[in-house]
């Protein structure tokens, strides 16, 4: 029985490393060399900015030192895109994991 | 007080909780739609890899009293597992609320994934009674096996739209380890078994 209580070791110990690290979890698809926040434009501006220009925002938050929004475009995508909080460069669009726009 | 452990009706009502819970905050506010969306799916995978790891543990650990109060439940497990994948879909298709987009959004790989693994489920789900086991016959097994490959999508689906794969991995994996050996162990018997003939020959 020694090979499966070392598989289930194995099993219970996957588990509690990914359960023990929820920061590992945050990291998102992009990453933005962005700077101290104080330097940053702020989220509400980005958010507005987007409504004006046909955006619907569902959800906004700081992913990888960018700006990442859930919502959806002028053109009636749903999407998860992403900003750079000093530039608010649009980075990348991702409309369900596919790649609709990089810089 | 383990006694009403027993009771087989109290499982489905401790199942159904956390959609009861979803159900009430999308009525409170039909905004959090999108919020629930992804609760709702990992609720479904939780519930199908529990169902999934019945049988791997009893091949791995042997009988036990716990497994068999598992067992008598992985029916129960599978059709909540089902049930949580619609109201996946309901929440998503609300959250959309445009089936031209829903339609457009169908093509895309990380989504019809996750429509036949649904598809699966149902079939499953709706299969999951005395009845049609009967009717089936050794059809009712090899349909439940369909579970494998909705496993599978389902793991794309996740990894997919999420982007990255720890959240996926943190379900998947342990079933995987655990699948994994399985295989090895019935290989081994197997081999056991023919050294055994072999010798008595």
């Amino acid at each position: 029985m020694k090979f499966s209580q070392a598989m289930m070791a194995l099993a219970a110990a996957t588990a509690m490393q990914f359960a023990a690290s929820p920061a590992a979890l945050a990291t998102g698809k992009m990453k933005c060399d962005s700077g101290p926040q104080s330097t940053w434009k702020s989220r509400t501006d980005l958010e507005s900015k987007l409504t004006k220009d046909g955006w619907k925002v569902k959800k906004s938050k700081v992913d990888g030192g960018c700006y990442e929004v859930y919502g959806v475009t002028p053109e009636g995508q749903n999407v998860e895109a992403y900003f750079h909080p000093v530039t608010m460069e649009k980075l990348l669009v991702s409309q369900r994991g596919k790649v609709i726009f990089k810089k | 007080m383990l006694r009403i452990l027993k009771i087989p009706e109290l499982f489905w009502v401790v199942l159904a909780i956390p959609a009861i819970a979803m159900m009430i905050g999308f009525v409170q506010d039909p905004v959090t739609a999108f919020d629930l969306i992804h609760p709702s799916g990992e609720f479904s995978v939780r519930l199908m890899i529990v169902a999934m790891m019945v049988s791997p543990l009893r091949a791995i650990l042997g009988r036990r009293g716990w497994l068999d109060w598992l067992l008598s439940r992985r029916r129960a497990l599978g059709v909540a597992a089902c049930g949580y994948g619609v109201l996946h879909l309901a929440f998503y298709l609300y959250d959309m609320g445009d089936w031209g987009m829903i339609a457009e959004e169908a093509l895309i790989f990380s989504i019809w994934t996750g429509y036949l693994a649904l598809i699966i489920f149902i079939a499953m789900a709706l299969t999951s009674n005395n009845a049609a086991q009967r009717a089936l016959r050794a059809n009712w097994k090899r349909l439940q096996r369909l579970v494998y490959p909705a496993a599978l999508l389902i793991a794309l689906h996740w990894f997919y739209v999420d982007g990255e794969w720890k959240g996926m991995a943190v379900h998947f994996v342990p079933l995987l380890v655990l699948e994994t050996a399985r295989i090895i162990l019935m290989f081994k018997q197997r081999s056991a078994r023919r050294a055994t003939q072999a010798m008595t020959r």
